[in-house]
């Protein structure tokens, strides 16, 4: 019992430590560095715009979690994490499980276009084939004996 | 007989040394029906070969698989307005004396799908342990749900319009289409029979189907047997 007043005791000053202004500068920072890349990997064209919304979100989930580290203590409470780190870790992990799923999703999808893309090039190069004359006539000749 | 508009489909990938052979020996067998070589993105000049054998040619700017380069040439058939397709492999390995017998089912409006088996009778031919036991597996499955064939994974096979059609859809696998694709020939309704066909050895190992693909083979089927599970059974 006692050690379970000790762990209880622990958990609860680990959550209430304060917390160090250079890692909330830090994390601004990597969140205006998340932005500005993303931004400008739009503006060069290196990435489309409808595949952002979700970066621009974590960039800032990142600067709002960094102002408000008592938001950040109470989602950890919520799901019984120790440590505010250990939350931050949680949810990168579940961040990179969905957007890898998601990434497989549109990989399946384009997959298939590409497939059927493949597909109708090959059909009509040979109809053109046929229209050009340069496809021999339909069938076989029979092996002469 | 004559009245029926088909075609001979043979997926190839690298195989200019066959393909010559191959399409030689089809032509007494072929009923008019026009040569079809769906050119897998070869690197060889299987394309080139074929067509001066006197084949049509399918060709994918790239390797899409085996199951897709059978998936373009029903496309094309469809676009051509062919009543059925005998498709066989480039590699030499069916025996296109056998192809009367494939289509008569076909022809006499007996089947939608027929099956070139090496099992309903006593047979020399040989395969791999891994794949004999996915056949074996994946045969007892579809018995399971009113399906029995003995070669689910046999590539000689003949199909009328309506499986055309069915085949021809998003749903069809790019590498290796087999009891599933039955499976959902079945379910749709379309009658599927096998008749007995002889088969030699590969002159070489297959590239579609070598190797530890096989392995890959076993666990796909059953992925894709559990996901067309899931679909209603409807007759179109």
């Amino acid at each position: 019992m006692q050690d379970l007043t000790n762990l209880d005791e622990l958990r609860t000053m680990l959550l209430s430590a304060p917390e160090s202004r250079t890692t909330a500068v830090l994390a601004i920072g990597l969140s205006l560095v998340l932005l500005g890349t993303v931004l400008f990997m739009v503006r060069r064209r290196a990435l489309r715009e409808e595949l952002t919304p979700i970066w621009i979100a974590v960039a800032l989930g990142i600067t709002i979690i960094s102002l408000r580290m008592d938001l950040l203590r109470w989602i950890t409470r919520q799901i019984g994490a120790w440590t505010p780190s250990s939350t931050l870790f949680f949810m990168g992990e579940v961040f990179l499980v969905c957007i890898c799923l998601d990434y497989a999703v549109r990989l399946s999808r384009s997959s298939l276009q590409i497939r059927i893309l493949a597909q109708e090039t090959a059909v009509l190069r040979a109809r053109l084939d046929r229209l050009e004359g340069e496809a021999p006539a339909a069938g076989l000749a029979a092996p002469t004996e | 007989m004559s009245d029926v508009r088909g075609m001979m489909l043979l997926p190839a990938l690298n195989e200019e040394r066959q393909i010559a052979a191959v399409l030689r020996g089809l032509a007494q067998w072929a009923n008019g029906f026009e040569p079809v070589v769906i050119d897998d993105g070869s690197v060889d000049d299987t394309g080139k070969v074929a067509r001066q054998a006197g084949a049509t040619v399918l060709r994918h700017p790239f390797n899409l698989g085996y199951g897709a380069a059978l998936q373009t040439g029903y496309k094309y058939a469809l676009g051509r307005g062919m009543d059925l397709v005998v498709q066989l492999d480039a590699d030499g390995q069916h025996d296109p004396a056998d192809v009367a017998r494939l289509i008569e089912p076909i022809v006499e409006g007996a089947a939608d799908v027929v099956i070139g088996s090496r099992f309903v009778e006593r047979s020399s031919y040989r395969m791999g342990l891994t794949r004999s036991l996915g056949r074996k597996l994946f045969g007892g499955l579809g018995k399971l749900v009113g399906l029995d064939v003995t070669d689910p994974t046999s590539g000689f096979q003949a199909l009328n319009r309506v499986a055309l059609e069915l085949y021809a859809r998003d749903f069809f696998p790019a590498d290796y289409p087999d009891i599933d694709v039955l499976l959902m020939a079945h379910r749709r309704g379309l009658r599927v029979v096998e008749v007995p066909v002889q088969m030699r050895e590969a002159p070489r190992k297959s590239r579609l189907h070598g190797g530890l693909r096989s392995f890959y083979y076993v666990y796909k089927i059953a992925l894709s047997l559990w996901a067309g599970s899931g679909a209603r059974p409807r007759r179109d």
